[in-house]
């Protein structure tokens, strides 16, 4: 914000800032060979619904444009701020960040770009491919190495989370442990493996809970 | 694709904002002119004066805090409040000030602060109680408005011509009653010159007071449109115009049932507050006195953002 808008006490809204989401599946490689982690296939758009005909019928559309993608597994819910969020169901890292981009940039493109609060990728621990088998050699969690691809191949409930911060372009980890608390120093590790793939909000200010989180 | 909303600046409330600046930068000028015109010693009063405004504008989070009894909160002790804010601060992309709740049924809430690195945001356990979340998020959208907009600073020096104004007008009237106006008559030679002298001294008087008057009266013009800004602003973060509609004629409306003890309390600072602690039936101040616009004034600029908003294009 400008002197000048200050002087006149105006706001300008901020726009949000996109392209870092198409980061994620390589950051969920990584954290496979790191950490025996992957994102869980769920994900979720959160915004803040504005009063108007404008906004509802923008939402529509964005509805229907995720089914033309072929999108199936979405649902809308609210949680206990009033804040709407789009809940996005795919197993396939590559589709899902797509879809949550593809909401994103729609309601951007639209001019309610001040309204989109963040996006949410939900992580998971790896199960084991075979829990008989003998452990393979190498530090790690002795899972054997799985392919890489960007995610386990169906939706699993996830364990911890990466939010995506739209006015600001960055990622920070979230993991909540038990009823609102969270464990700092889970997320502080996630913050080291995925730095290099992604940028990593550097003001741990920022790093605001989301408590009652409808991604699953 | 429909497009989306195109809220237009208010451009009436800009000019009129501007233009109430400007008069009191123009004030400004005319009183140090005329300071420097009459003296040096008047220049002291004009470093003492920026002194003490400075140290108000300094300490000014610790300065309201404690005059309201307000006591900072962890996320744990207030886990709703902080939610609200963290939530709004990333929508606005800004800081997270501190969080403050002040102990008093006056429902209101304020925010204070040098800058938005240093601010503080206040609500009452008065407001806490009687708003439901998103009518306590659109108040607190209206105060973050206010630091980003950086209103403490903005409105400290525009005071600041008040304050000397108001110190040069007191001093003047001291030195006048303890010299008489000019002292007693020495000789004849003299006459002319003590005779300027007390014609300078008056005239310095009176231009105080009317430069204090005028002054005055442009703060609080001043003022009164910072708070449509902030109402502007934080209307158009939340999108819900009507629900801090809502929460001002709740908390309006409120003010009218309190015992008189608790609000005569609170009169003082009406300046901080996020609508005027005075009841409908005790307004015995024109609008032009007031630190805040009148509830409809606020309510029909609300009306319009709404009307804004809910056009289809």
């Amino acid at each position: 914000m400008g002197l000048f808008d200050t002087i006149l006490g105006r706001t300008k809204p901020v726009q949000s800032n996109l392209d870092a989401l198409f980061a994620l599946p390589s950051a969920s490689i990584t954290l496979q060979s790191a950490a025996g982690q992957s994102c869980s296939g769920h994900a979720g758009v959160c915004f803040k619904p504005p009063s108007g005909q404008g906004f509802e019928e923008m939402q529509s559309e964005v509805v229907k444009l995720l089914a033309m993608d072929g999108g199936t597994g979405f649902r809308k819910a609210e949680d206990s701020y009033g804040y709407q969020w789009l809940v996005i169901e795919d197993a396939d890292i590559e589709q899902l960040v797509t879809q949550i981009h593809l909401v994103n940039s729609s309601l951007s493109d639209a001019g309610w770009g001040p309204q989109l609060l963040c996006s949410v990728f939900g992580l998971a621990d790896l199960p084991a491919e075979d829990p008989a088998a003998p452990p393979e050699g190498g530090a790690g969690a002795g899972l054997p190495m799985p392919e890489p691809t960007a995610g386990p191949g169906r939706v699993i409930p996830s364990t911890a989370y990466l939010v995506y911060l739209f006015k600001r372009g960055t990622f920070y980890p979230f993991v909540p442990d038990g009823h609102e608390h969270r464990d700092l120093e889970r997320e502080l590790k996630l913050k080291s493996l995925v730095a290099d793939d992604l940028t990593v909000e550097s003001d741990l200010d920022r790093w605001f809970p989301l408590w009652d989180l409808p991604v699953g | 694709m429909s497009t989306a909303r195109n809220i237009p600046n208010d451009r009436g409330l800009t000019i009129r904002m501007f233009t109430t600046g400007l008069m009191i930068v123009v004030l400004y000028g005319a009183v140090i002119g005329l300071l420097i015109a009459v003296g040096i010693s008047y220049s002291v009063v004009l470093v003492i004066a920026a002194a003490i405004l400075f140290a108000q504008y300094w300490f000014s989070d610790k300065i309201a805090l404690f005059g309201m009894g307000g006591h900072l909160v962890t996320p744990e002790q207030a886990p709703q409040l902080h939610g609200a804010i963290d939530r709004l601060c990333a929508l606005a992309d800004m800081k997270k000030p501190r969080v403050a709740i002040a102990d008093t049924d006056v429902p209101n809430a304020f925010a204070t602060g040098r800058s938005p690195n240093n601010a503080v945001v206040c609500a009452t356990t008065g407001l806490l109680r009687r708003l439901d979340e998103p009518e306590l998020e659109a108040v607190l959208a209206h105060e973050l408005s206010h630091v980003a907009h950086r209103d403490v600073a903005v409105m400290t020096i525009a005071s600041f011509l008040g304050v000397v104004a108001g110190m040069v007008t007191r001093i003047m009237f001291w030195t006048g009653m303890m010299g008489g106006f000019g002292g007693g008559r020495s000789s004849n030679n003299s006459q002319g010159g003590q005779d300027n002298a007390v014609l300078v001294e008056m005239a310095v008087l009176v231009v105080s007071v009317v430069v204090y008057a005028i002054s005055f009266l442009l703060t609080r013009a001043l003022s009164r449109y910072r708070e449509l800004a902030a109402d502007r602003s934080g209307a158009l973060l939340t999108g819900q115009p009507s629900v801090l509609a809502s929460a001002l004629v709740k908390v309006t409306g409120e003010m009218a049932r309190i015992p008189t003890r608790d609000l005569r309390a609170a009169e003082n600072f009406n300046a901080f507050y996020f609508t005027p602690a005075i009841s409908p039936k005790g307004i015995s101040l024109s609008t032009l006195f007031s630190t805040h616009p009148s509830l409809d004034t606020r309510l029909a600029q609300l009306a319009t953002i709404e009307a804004e908003l809910g056009r289809p294009s």
